[in-house]
């Protein structure tokens, strides 16, 4: 194997420089991850300060921050009323999105100890839904496992990261993507997706050459090949 | 002869390699006689069919590389000996023939080289094969003057790998994702002997693209597919439309318009890869479609959907730690750097680390630009967040708590201080106010000043001389104005208004380059050193004796300023300083500088302003310890350029991350 071509570091950054790429370009990204990711506010004094014209009305970022917001504290009822007043098509269109929430309800039930109310709620509205997919049973039955256990720190991690607040987070991403999707706007985030990318690039393109690695978050590069 | 043409093959001229329609274009650089079945080399490339490049190439991020045929690099038409009994244009004919034939051989050899290949350069142009080779086929083969067809004179091959082949004159560039061509078969008045497909270099031109190691073909006769791996399995229906994605290195071929679906692996993974087409039989003849005709085959949309595939396949990327981080540094605690000491720690980064990566680089671009206050509201949200189940969610999913990078902290108080003082600087400068910029980085950064042997300061006075000097220039100008209108009113009694000074100023304004923000936009911004000749004139009261003494202190004035700079920095030696020393006076000989008909408009104008306050930005942002541009450009501009380099490494699947269409347009 003949060694891997290698670039220094001042060619590296001089190709930086002939890259196209704007400063009302990035403005552009900045305010897509503003919008999608419901910072209103800032969306607002951006789109002032920037100069850009507003992607979305701003009103309707505020509910979508409402509806995640009562699911992160794990009020899915409110979430889901709000849903509805927003748009019921919504859950209507998209069944699975609507077992997600009420399982994400049960597990609010469970965590709280109302454990009577949690089993009532699943026979009454999950078991019926069990039935149509088994997709949905799965999750019920690993929803339903963590009664089986006294304790969450008992459970097995699969079982355990239900009451995670990751699983809100989850779950509030899953609602936050369907509504804008039915706002007909980009769901996935730009920026995440720049980052993606990044990850993906730099690990095929180590296979061929050494090249300066980005410090992402600090924006300075290390010498090429330097260990 | 085409004795079943199809609609298709009966557009193709029935002996194409003599068809006077296309030696007739050929004879313009040629004295050659048309009956000469093989037209020498030179000559026939002087007859490069040009055509737009295909559509469906535009998906390839690369496109702007992808090229039909190069421009002739002048230095091989200087070659040309200029004789005196030629003509001109017939001397550029025989210049043009001789730069197409170098150029040719020039990749050739290029290409072929067997030593370490070197880096791949960002501006190469990759050529697109568009034509078979002259050089690189079996002599039995002879190329139509357009380059598109191929017929067979020699003697029919026996034994069953036996063919004469060709491939094209240019390898096919891998930035292309997926190239695609299609043949048509003519004169197939008996069973076709064809394979179509694709070969590396080191063909022979004596089998069957398929036959040979590193070779390809769909074996137009029985619909066998042959490759090295797996010599003849039965692939489908037989004929010549083919295509290779680089994106999974696999070919697929085409008929009546449907895909008949990949074939083969790995192809062209490993070296060139060209167009190729083996012949068995005397008289048979093929022609090719590289994009000069529409193609059969819907092969946009093919393409469209494979760059969707790829594209969802990055997505579906997950963040890497070290990637992130840059692998080779390991900086202090308080980052994700500290992570990435500890041992067998995951490598993907959680919802949650990801969404606080992207709020500093968020914050700090908005922090880098003086977006001031959305920078606030944004801090102020992200706090709230934190605050919220959120925060409770990283304590207790047991990450390190050095990952916590509340964006929040970048909004400290100071942190906003700063910024207003950075902004107010910018704006003085934009507006031309060039004390109050020095000012308030005397107190605010005078560092920055001090820097680079008082570098910043030499430039921001400089500019606060032109600033003076543009001052008089005005008055002059209204001076004029005023003399003319007096002249005009003793002719006739009406009042002519000063709209052509005022427009001027208004434009001025309405020039501000948005690359420098300015969060309150202050009536100021307009060139404030020209507000009291602004006031003077909306009292209607001056005369010329007035504004012409009001000039002549001015002009007083700046020179005294100019005297005093020079008397501050005519010891500094640096070829820079005396550089911008010259071209600052230089103005001064100019009458109205601000004329972009005038050589030294650049100095002068408004452009030149935002470029210091640029720099003025820049010189802050780096006295504090901070890069020059924001770590989200950064990250863009790092990813752009490992993207193209990646394209240019042979990764076909690079052609389809394309960045431009992904992330800016709208």
């Amino acid at each position: 194997m003949p060694p891997k071509p290698s670039i220094r570091k001042e060619e590296w950054e001089r190709r930086l420089h002939d890259v196209q790429v704007t400063k009302s370009d990035l403005n552009r990204l900045v305010m897509d991850y503003l919008v999608i990711e419901g910072y209103k506010s800032a969306a607002e004094e951006f789109s002032q300060e920037a100069n850009l014209s507003p992607p979305v009305d701003f009103e309707s970022i505020e509910s979508r921050m409402d509806i995640r917001e009562a699911l992160q504290r794990g009020d899915v009822e409110d979430a889901i009323t709000r849903v509805n007043d927003l748009n019921p098509e919504i859950l209507d269109t998209n069944p699975a999105l609507y077992f997600k929430l009420q399982q994400q309800k049960l597990i609010e039930f469970i965590r709280q100890g109302r454990i009577p109310e949690a089993i009532q709620f699943a026979q009454d509205e999950l078991a019926p839904r069990g039935e149509e997919s088994p997709e949905f049973l799965s999750e019920l039955e690993r929803t339903m496992a963590l009664l089986a256990f006294d304790s969450t720190p008992n459970a097995p991690p699969a079982i355990a990261e239900l009451l995670s607040p990751a699983q809100r987070m989850k779950t509030a991403g899953e609602v936050n993507a369907a509504i804008l999707e039915s706002l007909s706007q980009g769901k996935e985030v730009k920026l995440v997706g720049l980052l993606k990318l990044l990850c993906w690039g730099e690990t095929l393109l180590e296979e061929k050459m050494d090249f300066p690695k980005l410090n992402v978050l600090e924006g300075t590069f290390g010498e090429t090949g330097k260990l | 002869m085409a004795t079943e043409a199809t609609p298709a093959e009966a557009e193709c001229p029935p002996q194409p390699s003599t068809s006077p329609s296309q030696l007739r274009r050929t004879s313009m650089a040629s004295v050659r006689g048309p009956q000469k079945p093989i037209v020498p080399q030179h000559v026939v490339r002087t007859t490069p069919a040009a055509f737009p490049r295909p559509a469906y190439l535009d998906h390839s991020a690369l496109r702007h590389l992808l090229q039909i045929e190069g421009p002739a690099p002048p230095i091989l038409s200087r070659r040309a000996d200029p004789s005196a009994s030629m003509t001109s244009a017939r001397n550029q004919a025989y210049a043009n023939a001789l730069s197409f034939s170098s150029d040719n051989d020039d990749t050739r050899s290029a290409s072929s080289s067997p030593i370490p290949t070197p880096l791949p350069r960002v501006d190469q142009i990759l050529k697109l094969p568009t034509r078979w080779s002259e050089q690189d086929r079996n002599p039995g083969l002879s190329v139509s003057p357009d380059g598109r067809e191929l017929i067979f004179n020699g003697p029919s091959c026996s034994a069953e790998k036996e063919a004469a082949s060709a491939r094209t004159v240019y390898p096919i560039p891998r930035a292309c994702g997926i190239f695609y061509y299609e043949v048509e078969i003519l004169g197939k008045d008996q069973k076709a002997h064809i394979s179509i497909g694709f070969a590396s270099k080191s063909g022979n031109f004596v089998r069957l693209p398929g036959w040979d190691a590193n070779s390809w073909g769909y074996y137009g006769d029985d619909g066998c597919a042959l490759s090295p791996e797996r010599s003849g399995f039965q692939y489908g229906q037989p004929f010549g439309r083919c295509g290779i994605d680089f994106s999974t290195y696999k070919a697929f071929y085409t008929k009546n318009g449907i895909l008949i679906g990949p074939v083969f692996d790995n192809v062209g993974k490993n070296g060139d890869l060209f167009p190729s087409v083996g012949i068995q039989h005397t008289g048979e003849s093929i022609r090719a479609n590289f994009g000069q005709d529409p193609f059969k085959y819907d092969i946009d949309d093919h393409v469209r959907q494979q760059r969707d595939v790829t594209w969802n396949k990055i997505l579906s990327t997950s963040l890497n730690r070290s990637v992130l981080h840059g692998r080779y540094r390991r900086t202090g605690v308080g980052s994700i750097a500290s992570i990435t000491n500890d041992t067998g720690v995951q490598q993907s980064l959680t919802e949650e680390e990801s969404k606080q990566v992207l709020n500093q680089l968020v914050m700090t671009y908005l922090v880098h630009h003086g977006y001031a206050k959305t920078a606030h509201a944004f801090g102020r949200q992200c706090e709230g967040r934190d605050k919220g189940p959120l925060k409770e969610a990283s304590n207790t999913s047991g990450h390190d708590p050095d990952v916590e990078m509340k964006a929040s902290s970048c909004t400290s108080e100071s942190v906003e201080v700063d910024i207003q003082s950075r902004t107010n600087v910018v704006n003085s400068v934009l507006a031309g106010d060039l004390d109050s910029a020095i000012g308030t980085l005397q107190k605010s950064y005078p560092t920055v000043l001090e820097a680079d042997d008082h570098m910043l300061l030499f430039k921001l006075r400089c500019r606060k001389f032109i600033e003076l000097f543009l001052e008089t220039t005005e008055m002059k100008k209204k001076m004029k104005e005023m003399k003319e209108r007096e002249a005009a009113k003793s002719k006739a009694p009406e009042v002519p208004s000063q709209d052509a000074w005022m427009d001027e100023e208004m434009s001025m304004d309405i020039d501000e380059e948005p690359s420098v923000p300015v969060p309150h936009r202050r009536p100021s911004i307009a060139p404030s050193p020209m507000d009291h000749t602004k006031e003077l004139d909306g009292e209607e009261l001056e005369s010329p004796d007035t504004i012409s003494a009001q000039y002549e202190s001015a002009l007083n004035a700046a020179l005294a300023y100019g005297q005093t700079l020079t008397n501050d920095h005519q010891s500094d030696n640096r070829p820079e300083v005396q550089q911008l020393f010259k071209q600052t006076f230089g103005i001064v000989a100019f009458e109205d500088p601000l004329n972009p008909s005038c050589p030294v408009v650049d100095v002068a104008s408004h452009d030149s302003r935002v470029a210091l306050a640029h720099d003025v930005n820049q010189a802050i942002l780096k006295s504090q310890g901070r890069p020059a541009q924001p770590a989200l450009e950064t990250l863009y501009r790092h990813t752009a350029t490992a993207i193209t380099q990646l394209g240019l490494s042979g990764v076909g699947a690079a052609a389809f991350a394309d960045m431009s269409r992904e992330f800016l347009q709208p």
